[in-house]
């Protein structure tokens, strides 16, 4: 592969050409104390740096992201099993391992009140995260769960629940390649114990433990920059309550914006528009795994979702996840699909509101319906069940919908992240068909 | 043997401080140079356009900057603040090192030899001593250690002596009072997003499809709830019903913001309370749609009507999504 080498030095060349074509004032001096910037801004930009955990880990190095001749796919080959260490990584001596199992209310009250206190907050400290129980009894009990990957750490004084990391496994399909993977998500440590330096012990067991079930790649997300996003996403948010949004500073009314047009702007018809949108049920698990298997088959990364995954991850549950389907008022067949999962955030120091409720955009699949319509239904519905907001990242192809939807963009970027699987060159977001919670 | 690993912790106590002030002074100089770079270059193109001029054979954090810089990471506040903070690690794990040398943990040889030669790197640059003879076998393994990294960046050398001291001993820094900052950051940029998982978004733009909009200064006082502005206005002879660009008086601007007093110090001034904007709506229009419950039963009470139509054909009544007896028709 000598071609892109070729185009690199190319490329380089081309850009030194361009310094050269600087502005006259760019003096040989100023240019010298640019280079020498340049080059402190390198050294310090925490971007490049601050990796020395994942640079030894085989995800894709920001080094290679020049070298277009490594291939797709595994970047290290899966070891025999006995190779796999045995027992768990030390942790620091006033904790000790334990696995969390979630059928028993008390340790799944413990897990919801370590992350509703202690998990993600946006950058002003105003929300934090709340899922609700019964949403992580869903998020980490998919079909073939593994107990063993709901990973907590305790005080072994108090037995209080201190930390957790989870994975859950999925069939997730990398342009041809179906690939067994977990899941990792709600990585979380509590805000007393962040000096401990317990998250990379905590991802070195999971990747520990998942290789014990002979899995050797992963997907996660960020909203950080790590070694190497495979897409970098955005979210997209339609105001549903609009002054709550504003009361509670999650949006902000411009001073020449008057509260009364905003709230009119944002205003929804009181039922859905499409003739035979309903909320799906058990007995069309079939046709919308169908549905949905060829609608994703379209995208470089999406889940394998057989009947099983489907009736997990799609079938209604109060306050959890919510499915609507078109159901042919003549043919009865079932043409398209929407969905959203429901994640609540705290909201932190304000008089009037303690919670604000989003719905979050999951697997849509217009066919016959228009997106737009399908969607606007969505929004509907969500309004009618006293969502605050809509959100949606620019995945598949959801940009079709977002601006003609009155959604705006978000501050959050996302980053999807695959662990010892390599994608070249990345992929753009509506090249992902993949949700993670 | 334990003579060099004490000598080593006294240098490093030293090498550091002079490292730290040096950085220092020379990002404090270049800053002020770039800022003057900045007013008086008018070159279009801007530094995080993806056009490296680092050659590529350089460094391989210079290869991924132009993505980096591209994919629009917000890290800059941490840019200054990160190098003081790699030099703490550093310096508190050099310290737990030479600390467990000295108290006789065992480090495998090869990975002595490493740190000994990235700590070199970090505190003193690339080696230029003279080779030691090689009959002086432990310094002339040392020295190899130190050279063969050749021109590593300082950076570099301090965050592998810390990888590797991470993976020697996992639990290092329990101890270590220098750990102050946040642990989970040795992956992340901002605590609050954390290492790993969801991000928290919220709107980026204000809700301002009124930009255009033209207000009088009693149209602000009344939309901030200022009222003793409100009264001057007044009494220095501003109209009471005085419309802005899209024909709302300073009530429609009160009600808006949901200041009851500057409701009441408008109604009380004889403002009309049934004045229409130029989408037909009046103050209690606004008063239901804001869902403002108090100040729309004041307006009631100063015979707002109920009755008017917006230019939508709506009357407030229509759109009182509430129960509010007052809304309700007389009979």
């Amino acid at each position: 592969m000598a071609a892109p080498n070729t185009n690199d030095a190319a490329g380089a060349s081309a850009s030194t050409s361009d310094d050269a074509l600087a502005p006259p004032e760019d003096t040989s001096i100023e240019a010298l104390a640019r280079r020498v910037q340049e080059h402190m801004t390198l050294a310090n930009n925490p971007s490049a740096r601050r990796h020395k955990f994942w640079e030894t880990q085989p995800v894709g190095q920001f080094r290679d992201l020049a070298d277009g001749s490594l291939p797709d796919g595994a970047i290290e080959p899966p070891s025999p099993l006995s190779e796999v260490r045995a027992d768990p990584y030390p942790l620091p001596a006033a904790f000790e391992w334990f696995t969390c199992d979630l059928d028993d209310d008390a340790l799944l009250a413990d897990l919801y009140a370590l992350l509703a206190h202690n998990y993600v907050e946006d950058d002003e400290n105003m929300f934090r995260f709340n899922y609700s129980p019964a949403f992580l009894r869903w998020a980490l009990r998919p079909p073939s769960f593994f107990r063993a990957w709901h990973i907590g750490v305790r005080a072994k004084e108090s037995k209080k629940l201190v930390a957790f990391i989870s994975g859950v496994p999925a069939r997730i399909r990398a342009r041809d390649d179906v690939v067994r993977m977990a899941e990792i998500n709600f990585l979380c440590v509590h805000k007393k114990l962040r000096s401990k330096r317990l998250a990379p012990v905590l991802i070195r067991e999971v990747t520990r433990r998942v290789h014990q079930e002979n899995i050797w790649q992963a997907a996660y997300t960020a909203g950080v920059v790590l070694p190497t996003p495979i897409t970098t996403c955005r979210y997209w948010h339609r105001s549903l309550n609009p002054k709550k949004l504003i009361d509670v500073g999650f949006s902000r009314l411009g001073p020449r914006m008057t509260m009364s047009r905003t709230v009119r702007l944002y205003k929804l018809p009181d039922a859905p528009l499409t003739p035979g949108f309903r909320q799906m049920e058990l007995r069309d698990v079939a046709a919308v795994t169908r549905l949905l298997r060829s609608y994703l088959a379209r995208y470089v990364v999406a889940p394998d979702f057989d009947e099983l995954d489907v009736e997990h991850w799609l079938l209604p549950q109060e306050d959890v996840v919510d499915s609507y389907l078109v159901e042919s008022p003549e043919t009865h067949e079932v043409t398209d699909f929407c969905s959203f999962y429901t994640l609540p955030s705290s909201v932190l120091n304000n008089a009037t509101y303690s919670t604000l409720k989003a719905a979050y955009s999951y697997y849509n699949v217009a066919v016959k319906t228009p997106l737009q319509q399908l969607m606007n239904d969505a929004l509907i519905v969500a309004k009618q069940k006293n969502y605050d907001v809509f959100n949606a990242l620019d995945v598949m192809e959801n940009e079709g919908f977002l601006k003609e939807l009155k959604f705006g963009p978000g501050d959050g970027q996302l980053h999807y992240y695959l662990y010892n699987y390599r994608i070249r060159n990345g992929i753009k977001p509506s090249e992902l068909g993949l949700v993670l919670l | 043997m334990g003579g060099d690993w004490q000598e080593l912790a006294q240098s490093a106590v030293i090498g550091l401080i002079f490292a730290f002030l040096v950085a220092k002074l020379i990002s404090v100089v270049l800053a002020f140079k770039e800022d003057n770079l900045r007013i008086t270059r008018s070159a279009p193109a801007p530094p995080a356009a993806p056009s490296p001029s680092a050659p590529p054979d350089d460094a391989p954090s210079n290869a991924a900057d132009p993505l980096l810089d591209g994919s629009g990471s917000s890290d800059s506040d941490w840019e200054g603040v990160e190098s003081t903070e790699l030099d703490e690690d550093f310096s508190a794990a050099s310290a737990f090192v030479a600390a467990s040398a000295a108290s006789g943990t065992s480090v495998p040889d090869e990975a002595q030899l490493r740190l000994y030669g990235l700590y070199k790197i970090a505190t003193e640059g690339p080696c230029t001593a003279p080779q030691p003879s090689a009959l002086k076998l432990k310094a002339r393994a040392k020295w190899n250690a130190w050279n063969k990294l050749g021109a590593m960046p300082t950076e570099e050398a301090m965050e592998e002596y810390i990888t590797i001291v991470d993976e020697l001993f996992p639990n290092w820094a329990d101890g270590s009072s220098a750990k102050k900052r946040d642990g989970d950051s040795t992956m992340s940029a901002s605590g609050s997003k954390g290492p790993m998982g969801p991000v928290f978004s919220s709107l980026m733009y204000e809700e301002d499809q009124g930009t255009e909009t033209e207000l009088g200064d009693i149209h602000v006082s009344a939309r901030e709830g200022a009222i003793d502005d409100v009264k001057k206005h007044l009494s220095a002879g501003v109209q009471v019903n005085i419309r802005d660009s899209e024909e709302r008086t300073p009530l429609h601007w009160a009600v808006d913001r949901g200041h009851l007093n500057a409701v009441e110090v408008l109604v009380n001034s004889n403002a009309d309370v049934n004045a229409q904007d130029n989408e037909g709506q009046t103050a209690l229009h606004y008063a239901v749609l804001c869902e403002r419950e108090d100040i729309a039963e004041l307006l009631v009470k100063h015979q707002a009507d109920l009755q008017i139509k917006d230019g939508d054909g709506n009357t407030p009544r229509d759109l009182c999504s509430s129960a509010w007896p007052f809304m309700k028709p007389a009979n």
